[in-house]
């Protein structure tokens, strides 16, 4: 096996299987062991699919933040909460575990994803050799703690379950949760787009197509 | 016993040596070659692990996938939490935590969280439990490459640890605003969050895919 021979990786089995030297146009190629789908290098929209859910994200961002995510109601009384007033609420209620949790969770954990990505996806267009085992942690991290911040839609959720005494007592569901959730799937999708192998192959790439 | 062990591996090096592995990592080559139990291999340009010998790997990966089907069923039958106010009770399952949004209005939400917390736990369990008795039984493995390449790419979605933080939450925000029951599914849930996590632990992905793709067609 010669090192430089055009070897293409599956991303989902890690199976390797040999590029073929020209492709036809629309040809679809495939994993032999799984069955994935391979692309070569050039074909990679990669960057362009994780920009446009990055942006969608982002824009989603700011009514997930202005609009409430959740009421509750003590008798008969209450308003509705967006995330930053029910971090203050918590706060007030003297319970800062929780508040830092739903902070860190809920506002720092999104807005850092955003700030990562766009980092990472404008170091791989300039094609750029800049620490690139600190940027690949930074992805790993990013794509790990993504899913966290869908703590604060479960507690939504196991709260309009439970606490429902009509008058008494009620929490309901605001569209603040809906576009928040939006905001974390969109997110958690531009993290699987974005291939991280970039991060090491571009300028390599760029000397084997030449 | 040690001995048949050692011909194996010798047997198993003469015939692969050359096989060439990429680090799922960072894409850097590497000749795969055994290692002995209990060792492991990594990437030598990114460091990230590519593969492991774990003794016992299958038959511990079928014992927590079994007791995390146990612990599965338990969680959804019995009531996670329940609330008492003025005589009033309310009960919640996992269920109706996930169809709390659909009764609010939002069935995209509900459809969510049911997909988080319910379908792709019980995908990832199903799977584990058929993919290790493939390998095992030496079964004709093309079901099991299917379902193990899709619970790989659904597996950032299964999200029961993170609800299991929402529901400490809930619990310490409801604790001073009415009696809060604790119900059984609650400690299953726990049990269920911890065994899922010590089988993807031990389960080393390398190794599964290789079994499966020697004994497919
Ligand atoms: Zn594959
Ligand atoms: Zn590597």
């Amino acid at each position: 096996m010669a090192e430089n021979e055009a070897l293409l990786q599956c991303r989902v089995c890690g199976c390797l299987s040999h590029a073929p030297t020209q492709l036809k146009r629309f040809e679809v190629m495939h994993c032999p062991r799984c069955g994935a789908r391979l692309k070569l290098a050039q074909q990679s929209t990669s960057v362009e699919e994780t920009w446009a859910l990055l942006i969608a994200a982002a824009i989603l961002y700011i009514p997930a933040n202005f609009l409430p995510i959740m009421s509750v109601y003590m008798l008969g009384a209450g308003q509705p909460d967006t995330i930053i007033t029910g971090v203050y609420h918590l706060l007030e209620a003297g319970q800062w575990p929780l508040a830092l949790i739903v902070f860190v969770a809920s506002i720092v954990v999104p807005l850092l994803k955003l700030f990562t990505l766009s980092f990472l996806l404008i170091s791989i267009q300039r094609r750029s050799r800049w620490r690139q085992h600190d940027r690949m942690r930074l992805y790993r991290i990013t794509e790990y703690v993504g899913r966290w911040s869908m703590v604060d839609v479960f507690v939504i959720a196991i709260l309009t379950g439970l606490v429902q005494f009509g008058n008494l007592a009620r929490v309901d569901a605001n569209l603040g949760s809906l576009s928040f959730a939006a905001v974390v799937v969109l997110t958690m999708f531009a993290a699987r787009t974005l291939d991280e192998h970039l991060i090491w192959d571009v300028a390599q790439q760029e000397e084997e197509l030449t | 016993m040690q001995t048949i062990l050692y011909a194996d591996l010798i047997a198993s090096f003469m015939s692969v040596s050359a096989e060439p592995i990429a680090c799922q990592e960072c894409g850097q080559l590497h000749r795969y070659s055994p290692l002995a139990l209990g060792k492991t291999a990594n990437c030598r340009r990114c460091g990230a692990l590519l593969y492991r010998n774990r003794p016992d790997m299958l038959d511990s990966v079928l014992a927590l996938t079994l007791a995390g089907l146990t612990l599965f069923v338990l969680t959804n039958v019995f009531p996670l939490l329940g609330l008492r106010a003025q005589g009033a009770e309310q009960e919640l399952h996992l269920l109706g935590a996930s169809l709390a949004f659909w009764d609010q209005g939002y069935p995209l939400l509900a459809g969510l969280i049911i997909l988080n917390i319910i379908i792709f736990p019980l995908f990832e369990l199903l799977t584990l439990l058929v993919v290790v008795l493939t390998i095992r039984y030496h079964w004709r493995s093309s079901t099991a490459i299917f379902l193990f390449r899709w619970m790989r790419e659904f597996k950032p979605w299964g999200m029961l640890e993170v609800f299991m933080l929402g529901v400490l939450v809930a619990v310490v925000k409801l604790g001073d605003l009415a009696t809060l029951i604790v119900g059984a599914a609650f400690w299953s849930f726990a049990g269920l969050v911890l065994t899922m996590a010590a089988a993807t632990t031990l389960l080393d992905p390398f190794s599964v895919w290789r079994a499966l793709g020697k004994n497919n067609g």
